[in-house]
């Protein structure tokens, strides 16, 4: 089976001006206009199949967005070749978008003003929906997404939960071969979370609806996509299963050991010292298979324990752990 | 064509939809337009009324002037000012990749979507102002001057939707287009008078790089018989050809501009 998107050595460089500090350097940045490449993606490739469910991870910054930007057409890449549904998505942009639904967390692409079924409405014009088709893929998503007491409603009266599932409701309408998400859930309250990812990991698996997501929240990616690509600084860091990824977080939880007075010095097997306060103690477990009694028992009786605080790392950090460590663990699925 | 054609009366239809969800603030805005513009008109025809003439026009050519003036502006910003001022936010915030996922030409989107019925006001009181000046001079409507005078009529508002587009797709690269709306006015704001008044080289340059002496001026001295500076007998021919000319050149830009842009932020 021939990928459904094929990225080969895709790059994208913006090019910015050099800004000097202060009012002497603005003046002189109106006669000299030295610019600087900035590589906001930087020779990635990956191959996604049809139906797959992949997470696009990564810090701010990281290139995710202008990814996801190259893979809808809306940026040409400056370098390799990116291939999306057998076609480059810039030179082709319209068809491309024919056949692609695209929702963004962060803005709005139905008519604020206007009850939500306008939106839908216009959107069948602009993607030429047959009524009959229309009307089976309205009455789907409407119960799908709960979305029967608002349809009629003005979208500035909603919340932004129902805002949400009226996005991606929109964007499946002309039924596309590939969902392209970007950050669906930020802002989302846990109830409305759910179910986004609930509803989006049940159009993958039954409408067999290609999703690229991105996002900052683990949970996102752990609900929807077996399938993850991590970057950071532009790189590919590690494209492969969720679970391959799980075992290399795992090794990252963080424990702090907070005493009544400082104890002097505490070397663990099970953990590796970070920094010392004092009294506060700050690890990194080694090994994801290390229980919070191992290392108890480890420090045994006697140091004038009074609190013990065990973190799951947060994405940003473990991503930058993981590239200062593995830099060259990318590899197929 | 024929699938762009069957959505822009939607895109149409949902913007006025848009619109009637504040019909107080529609109507007192049209208001406030008209009486902005018969303001400054007022106050021309003070001028005149104490001066007589203005470069050899007398009040009710100068009304003809102002009226073709407003017309043809109202009619070429309808489908491009308010769109293409409000690019810069439309880049910055991220709006403009939304347009850009949708299976239709993103110029067609932003004109029709946000096709300005504020005009309203202003094409009524140039409608009135017209009517008021025409039978108020002594013009011989042969079938032909009808035809020059829409064909004219379009053509410079089709000059206005270039100029507009042309300056709010630099925002596609620059980001920033706005300061450019203010030189553009600043030129509007002289088209409104004729063009004899004006120093040689401000001559020239409403002619050629900031052409808004077609706007106004050229037609209405064509259907007036004024003579026309610079351009002489070319100026009838000139001013048809000016608007699908500035047409061609946004186009070109307008692609240029897409397929440079970059977006702004993630």
């Amino acid at each position: 089976m021939s990928p459904i998107i094929s990225a080969t050595g895709v790059g994208k460089t913006f090019r910015q001006l050099k800004r000097q500090s202060g009012f002497g350097g603005a003046l002189k940045s109106l006669f000299s206009r030295d610019y600087t490449d900035i590589r906001a993606v930087d020779g990635i490739s990956f191959a996604i199949n049809a139906g797959e469910a992949v997470g696009y991870l990564g810090p701010n910054g990281a290139g995710k967005s202008t990814m996801i930007k190259m893979m809808t057409g809306i940026l040409t890449p400056s370098a390799g070749t990116l291939s999306v549904l057998g076609r480059e998505p810039h030179a082709h942009r319209m068809t491309n978008a024919a056949e692609i639904g695209v929702v963004f967390g962060q803005r709005s692409q139905l008519w604020w003003d206007l009850p939500v079924r306008d939106s839908f409405d216009l959107n069948r014009h602009i993607y030429d929906i047959p009524p009959a088709r229309f009307a089976d893929n309205l009455r789907y998503l409407t119960a799908m997404l709960d979305m029967a007491s608002y349809l009629d409603r003005p979208v500035r009266q909603l919340s932004l939960g129902q805002r949400m599932r009226a996005e991606i409701a929109m964007a499946l309408l002309h039924d596309p071969k590939i969902l392209f998400l970007d950050e669906p859930t930020i802002g989302l309250d846990v109830v409305a979370k759910d179910a986004v990812r609930k509803f989006l990991a049940e159009i993958n698996r039954e409408r067999g609806t290609t999703i690229i997501l991105t996002t900052h929240d683990l949970v996102d990616i752990e609900e929807i996509c077996p399938r993850l690509i991590m970057v950071d600084d532009g790189k590919l860091l590690f494209d492969g299963e969720l679970n391959r990824l799980r075992a290399s977080l795992g090794s990252r939880r963080r424990l702090t050991l907070e005493f009544a007075t400082d104890p002097g010095p505490i070397a663990l097997t099970t953990a590796t010292l970070t920094a010392d306060e004092g009294a506060a103690k700050h690890f990194v477990l080694d090994d994801e298979t290390v229980s919070l009694l191992d290392v108890l028992g480890e420090l045994g009786r006697g140091h004038g324990l009074k609190d013990v605080k065990l973190e799951e790392p947060d994405i940003e950090e473990v991503i930058r752990t993981f590239y200062l460590n593995k830099p060259n663990l990318a590899s197929a699925p | 064509m024929s699938s762009i054609l069957r959505v822009i009366p939607h895109l149409v239809g949902i913007h006025i939809r848009t619109h009637m969800e504040y019909r107080g603030a529609l109507l007192i805005g049209w208001i406030a337009q008209a009486i902005g513009y018969a303001g400054i008109y007022a106050s021309i025809a003070l001028l005149l009324a104490r001066f007589e003439n203005l470069g050899g026009w007398t009040w009710p050519q100068m009304a003809l002037l102002l009226a073709f003036h407003l017309l043809a502006y109202a009619l070429g910003a309808a489908v491009s000012f308010v769109q293409f001022r409000d690019m810069e936010e439309k880049v910055r915030l991220g709006t403009f990749d939304a347009i850009l996922v949708k299976p239709i030409g993103p110029w067609t989107f932003l004109a029709f979507s946000g096709l300005n019925i504020e005009y309203g006001g202003h094409i009524a009181l140039a409608i009135g102002l017209m009517v008021w000046s025409v039978s108020s001079l002594s013009i011989d409507w042969s079938p032909g001057l009808v035809l020059y005078f829409l064909a004219a009529l379009i053509s410079a508002a089709m000059l206005t939707a270039a100029l507009m587009t042309m300056i709010g797709a630099t925002a596609l690269i620059w980001v920033r287009s706005r300061h450019l709306f203010a030189i553009y006015f600043g030129f509007w704001e002289l088209a409104r008078y004729p063009l004899n008044i004006f120093p040689l080289p401000l001559q020239v340059m409403m002619i050629t790089v900031a052409p808004l002496g077609f706007l106004a001026f050229i037609p209405t001295a064509v259907m007036l018989g004024k003579p026309v500076p610079i351009l002489g007998d070319f100026a009838p021919l000139a001013s048809l050809l000016v608007g699908p000319l500035f047409v061609l050149i946004a186009m070109a830009h307008w692609r240029h501009c897409l397929r440079n842009y970059q977006g702004a932020g993630g």
